[in-house]
């Protein structure tokens, strides 16, 4: 595929510096709203989906990012011994549910789109994570599986009319580059978002320089850093900025992280977050959202930096 | 309080377990996260009254899956918990368990019937309980299990039941916790589609071993009717008390990765009295323990016990 007119009208902003604006956090917003997001909510309650999309648009996101955190057949396959026990007392939909919501959460985001009508071109990125789960490099399949996997995920979200992948919450480099591999053969836009720790690395201990050398050749659209507190993405940044040649840009996390759910604080209300936000704007970010936590109200203080 | 539930084990009496915590709490709307043990208490203990009041000897406690792995495991390790994770997580995990037989304890008082209903202390795999690849070596698992067993001894639970085992080793790890806490023990395995453990090891070693461990029993858990069924008529004539539960209807884990999600899709697939009819055939085959796994509800076991129809003392008025 070619690049969207959409995405083409993002790539050309960020290639005059401009800020653009990333959505904030879908998961714990429907936490946030009194929704349990043990199945993402993407067929039982579809117009609640689109409603927080609608509302990230409104406060003024120029992408929005699908509703599909950790959505892959792996998931859902993890919980069983193998295939024949999967068969045996698995429903009976687990082959194709994965590949099913993931498209339902691409065609949400789109109709989000088309329902808000901003003026402004606004791009959906299909928001693709770790096979594995997000904080343990340990557990990354190996390339040729994970290449296999990458591949079906990313086929499904392009043929539904995603104009990005968004890569996001990655931990190592390897894992980054055979996605970025995949997503480079579909001729689908991809932005990689990494995990830093309190130092700014990655959490395999790999440095974010090394992480820049390595993808950028491979034709990737941005780097960013998400899931971490505000002073991690912060030393993140640090290390990043210096050493990227493509645009790059941040997404924290507010509040903590509560297993299912997640703890909400008041450490960083819109304008904190703002000011934050404006630090790694100043550090040379360009592209600016929410991860875990943040809410409509934190996009909109951050619109106003743009 | 375990004396009652031997001498009707001696006597060659069924001793009806409840049924599913979990999967039903789901059903009836509880918002799944830390078991429903700090936010949907009255839920909680509310099931295991109807447990108690469609005639179950034995209630367990809602810790299914629950011990310090389930919420390390979604951290990078400690020290990012600590950094990036709600405050208390390093100790959430005992002051739940205590909570779980706290809330037992409270339905069995309520019910008057503290001297012939039993509360046995739920302990399960460290790891996912469907995966038995991911089993810890036996002398980490016999460490943290110790601790679990710990809370349970102290909390006063009247036996501990291992819940859905899916290798002999951590079996045999947790077996041997247990009785160094002092406490009587029920070992339940997670049956694959083969017939045999989920790790695939033979049903009749994983009996011995838990014998030449002490176990007070050996059940068959987490999967359909008829493997139980078929278990069980294997397992007829061993040395110990034998016993079986199963689920009704098919896992429906969630799109969001965590350890362990109680979803039962099609759980009408078996009616109380088509699970209570399947049922009586553990019992001519020689089970002496009953109950219900995911996917059951208090009209399973109250099915359950008027299929047994033996008179037991634990039949609702």
């Amino acid at each position: 595929m070619i690049p969207t007119q959409t995405y083409a009208a993002i790539a050309e902003r960020l290639g005059r510096s401009e800020i653009v604006v990333l959505d904030g956090a879908i998961g714990t917003e429907i936490l946030r709203r009194n929704v349990t997001w043990a199945d993402h909510q993407l067929t039982s309650r579809p117009a609640f989906v689109r409603g927080i999309h609608e509302d990230y648009i409104r406060a003024g996101a120029d992408v929005i990012s699908t509703n599909s955190f950790q959505l892959c057949r792996r998931a859902l396959f993890n919980h069983f011994r193998d295939e024949a026990h999967r068969r045996h007392i698995g429903a009976p939909d687990l082959d194709t549910r994965a590949d099913l919501l993931l498209a339902a959460s691409v065609k949400l985001a789109v109709e989000a789109r088309t329902l808000v009508g901003a003026a402004r071109p606004v791009a959906v990125a299909a928001a693709v994570t770790t096979l594995e789960w997000c904080f343990r490099p340990d557990l990354a399949p190996s390339g040729e599986q994970a290449r296999q996997e990458y591949r079906e995920v990313f086929q499904v979200v392009a043929d539904s009319g995603a104009d990005l992948v968004l890569l996001e919450t990655v931990n190592s480099i390897g894992e980054a580059r055979v996605a970025l591999e995949v997503a480079t053969e579909l001729g689908l836009p991809c932005w990689i978002s990494f995990v830093p720790d309190e130092h700014g690395r990655l959490f395999t201990g790999e440095t974010m320089q090394q992480a820049a050398q390595e993808l950028e050749p491979r034709g990737v659209g941005a780097i960013l850093l998400n899931c971490a507190p505000p002073n991690d993405i912060t030393a993140g940044m640090k290390e990043l900025a210096p050493h990227a040649h493509v645009p790059t840009g941040a997404y924290a996390h507010i509040g903590r992280f509560d297993p299912p759910e997640w703890l909400f604080t008041d450490e960083y209300p819109p304008p904190a977050y703002q000011s934050a936000a404006a630090e790694w704007k100043q550090m040379g970010g360009r592209i600016l959202g929410g991860c875990c936590g943040t809410t409509p109200e934190h996009i909109a203080a951050l619109a106003a930096l743009r | 309080m375990y004396a009652p539930i031997r001498d009707r084990i001696r006597a060659g009496k069924p001793v009806l377990l409840d049924g599913a915590l979990g999967t039903e709490l789901v059903r009836r709307g509880v918002r799944w996260r830390k078991h429903g043990l700090l936010t949907d208490t009255a839920a909680v203990q509310q099931l295991h009254a109807e447990y108690i009041a469609a005639g179950a000897d034995v209630i367990r406690t809602n810790t299914f899956q629950l011990n310090p792995r389930v919420y390390l495991n979604v951290f990078r390790n400690r020290e990012h918990m600590r950094h990036i994770g709600a405050p208390g997580l390093e100790d959430l995990v005992p002051r739940l368990l205590r909570t779980a037989v706290e809330l037992a304890r409270k339905a069995r008082a309520k019910a008057g019937r503290e001297k012939d209903v039993a509360i046995a202390g739920v302990l399960s795999p460290l790891e996912h309980c469907f995966r038995p690849d991911l089993a810890p070596a036996e002398d980490i698992a016999r460490r943290e299990h110790e601790e679990l067993a710990r809370v349970f001894a102290d909390a006063g639970v009247d036996f501990l039941l291992l819940e859905s085992m899916n290798t002999i080793r951590e079996a045999r790890a947790a077996l041997a916790a247990g009785r160094i806490s002092g406490l009587r023990v029920w070992v339940s395995f997670v049956l694959g589609p083969e017939g045999e453990l989920l790790s695939r090891e033979p049903l009749d070693t994983a009996v011995a071993e838990v014998k030449r461990g002490g176990a007070e029993a050996v059940l068959v858990n987490c999967a359909p009717p008829p493997d139980v069924t078929r278990a069980i008529r294997r397992l007829a004539g061993s040395s110990l008390p034998i016993g079986g539960f199963a689920q009704s209807g098919r896992f429906s884990p969630p799109s969001w990765k965590f350890d362990f999600f109680p979803q039962f899709i099609e759980a009408d697939a078996w009616s109380p009295e088509r699970y209570a009819a399947e049922a009586k055939l553990w019992r001519t085959s020689g089970a002496a323990i009953l109950g219900g796994c995911c996917g059951t509800t208090p009209a399973h076991i109250a099915a359950l016990r008027a299929a047994l129809a033996d008179g037991g003392k634990g039949a609702p008025a």
